[in-house]
């Protein structure tokens, strides 16, 4: 806004004043003062012009760049962004491609310095003036939270969004408004079957080696809308999982998420080698399930079997085949 | 004892163009207290009376050339984890340049810088013909070149980070596109802590 300003300022001075010239100082206001310079006027009213009319050409003073001191305020030659005035910049800068066998080209009217974006209102000096003054609208982290671990413990939901910049017809970007909420199931007040439940909800939201659920939003125009209805989708999903329907008791084996031994052809097929390794024709059979199952060659068979269905692995293989030994007693 | 008496003179007439301002033009008020925290207000429109005080102590203490205020709101500020920030741009020179800008102005503020990367740049080729008819073995290949530089921060403040990031935008060079990922954390909602079935065990809704 300065810089608008004092362009303002300069483009007043440049039309009010004839014959002053204005040098390149962005913050000086050069108004008009002495204008009445009442000259000659024998010679066909020309203002002190010349003979085709035209303003004498004056020789260009030195660069102002000879009478900077070493020490003066760079922040005001060079406050807010502009482009490259050779004039206003003490520095030998040569920019381009070399004449052959030659140098690149000065910075006297050269081009290729004008194109490029300086940083030349950016040094550290004005860097440290403007992050003071910034500094007061800055507000600490707190300091009880310094690790990621004690982040994640006592705010579990993190809420993803993304911002774009970029110069074009619009500023606007439509990815702006998408949102994205994740949140590990473990620190959800969730029981057996709601987690069960929520994982069938959700598909393929949820990251199993993460246990980390992303709900993606972007069906809203706006990222407030989005961040709402992924709240919104969040407890919905929360409550349905703690419900339980009445056609949910008619899940079937194949529904089960996970391999369970009770009630499967695994144990009727052991209960019936044993009880015919066993000396026949000994009733109560209840009874003797409820021991054979008691046994613990028993136990280590079941959990080894349910180990294998679940994951399968060399270990688990192994631990297969050590409890079918001691049960069949090879 | 005139120096309080001067404040609450302050006070009065801040009261007063509050309340004129309020009766004329609603929506302005509105849009600057719904921002988030930290908003920055201009001299002429305080946002709430009680907070008045604060400021007028503020503006009382240090003659500032700008007539800043700055308020003080209740509402608790965001918190990011993370905040990453892309930038894209033709040539590596002016990212390297604004790289240590962003990094010096960070240090300055106090922010703690994560990660600065170098992603790949990318090269995006096409031919075309050279001539509007005809000639087709003559063609014209252009190339556009995207060099970017990623610098990660973490744990800062919704505040800081509003601060920050204007402060980075606002010195963006001409030709250089930035994308900035947010992390927010927040706590589990309150409606989330307990199923509401809880009070009532039987579910006997139909089910749809």
């Amino acid at each position: 806004m300065a810089s608008l300003a004092s362009k303002a300022f300069l483009f007043l001075g440049r039309t009010n004043v004839c014959g002053l010239r204005l040098k390149e100082s962005t913050n000086r206001v050069a108004y008009a003062t002495a204008l009445s310079v009442n000259t000659s006027s024998g010679n066909k009213d020309r203002n002190g012009r010349g003979p085709l009319g035209r303003r004498p050409k004056r020789d260009p003073e030195e660069p102002r760049t000879e009478k900077m001191q070493v020490d003066q305020d760079w922040t005001a030659v060079y406050p807010t962004a502009t482009s490259f005035r050779p004039n206003s910049v003490p520095l030998p800068v040569r920019m381009g491609y070399p004449v052959k066998g030659g140098v690149p080209p000065e910075k006297k009217g050269n081009l290729e310095l004008i194109k490029i974006p300086n940083f030349l209102h950016l040094t550290p000096a004005a860097i440290k003036k403007h992050c003071e003054a910034l500094k007061p609208f800055c507000t600490e982290w707190p300091s009880a939270l310094d690790s990621d671990a004690k982040c994640d413990e006592h705010f579990p939901v993190k809420v993803e969004s993304t911002d774009y910049v970029s110069a074009g017809p619009s500023i606007r970007n439509p990815s702006a408004r998408i949102v994205h909420l994740r949140v590990k199931l473990s620190s959800l007040n969730l029981d057996d079957h709601a987690r069960k439940k929520m994982l069938k909800l959700v598909g393929e939201r949820y990251c199993k080696d993460t246990d980390i659920l992303t709900i993606t939003t972007d069906s809203c125009p706006l990222r407030q809308q989005n961040y709402n209805y992924a709240m919104y989708l969040l407890t919905v999903l929360y409550h349905e999982s703690w419900k339980i329907e009445a056609w949910e008791s008619e899940k079937t084996v194949a529904d089960m998420e996970e391999y369970s031994w009770e009630n499967s052809p695994s144990q009727k097929n052991i209960l019936d080698v044993l009880l015919r390794m066993k000396v026949a024709g000994e009733e109560d059979s209840e009874e003797v399930q409820e021991q054979l199952l008691g046994r613990q060659d028993v136990q280590e068979y079941k959990n080894s079997v349910t180990r294998l269905k679940n994951e399968e692995n060399e270990s688990s293989m192994l631990q297969y085949k050590e409890a079918v030994k001691k049960l069949l007693s090879l | 004892m005139a120096a309080s008496i001067a404040l609450r003179r302050e006070l009065f007439s801040l009261a007063r163009i509050l309340r004129e301002s309020l009766h004329r033009g609603p929506r302005s008020l509105t849009a600057s207290s719904s921002s988030t925290t930290c908003s920055i207000t201009r001299f002429l429109l305080p946002l709430t009376p009680s907070t008045s005080f604060q400021t007028a102590s503020w503006l009382s203490s240090t003659p500032s050339t700008f007539s800043t205020q700055i308020t003080v709101t209740k509402e608790p500020d965001t918190l990011f984890q993370k905040v990453g920030i892309l930038v894209k741009g033709h040539d590596k020179a002016v990212l390297d340049s604004y790289e240590s800008f962003a990094t010096m102005a960070a240090k300055e503020l106090g922010i703690t810088i994560n990660k600065i990367s170098e992603p790949p740049r990318d090269i995006e080729r096409f031919t075309l013909l050279k001539s509007i008819h005809i000639f087709k073995k003559h063609r014209a290949q252009y190339e556009m070149r995207t060099h970017y530089r990623h610098i990660q921060l973490s744990h800062i403040t919704g505040c800081t980070t509003q601060v920050y990031l204007e402060y980075i935008q606002r010195n963006l060079p001409e030709g250089v596109a930035m994308e900035v990922t947010k992390t927010a954390i927040e706590k589990v909602p309150d409606h989330i802590l307990e199923p509401m079935w809880k009070d009532h065990p039987t579910d006997s809704k139909p089910s749809q």
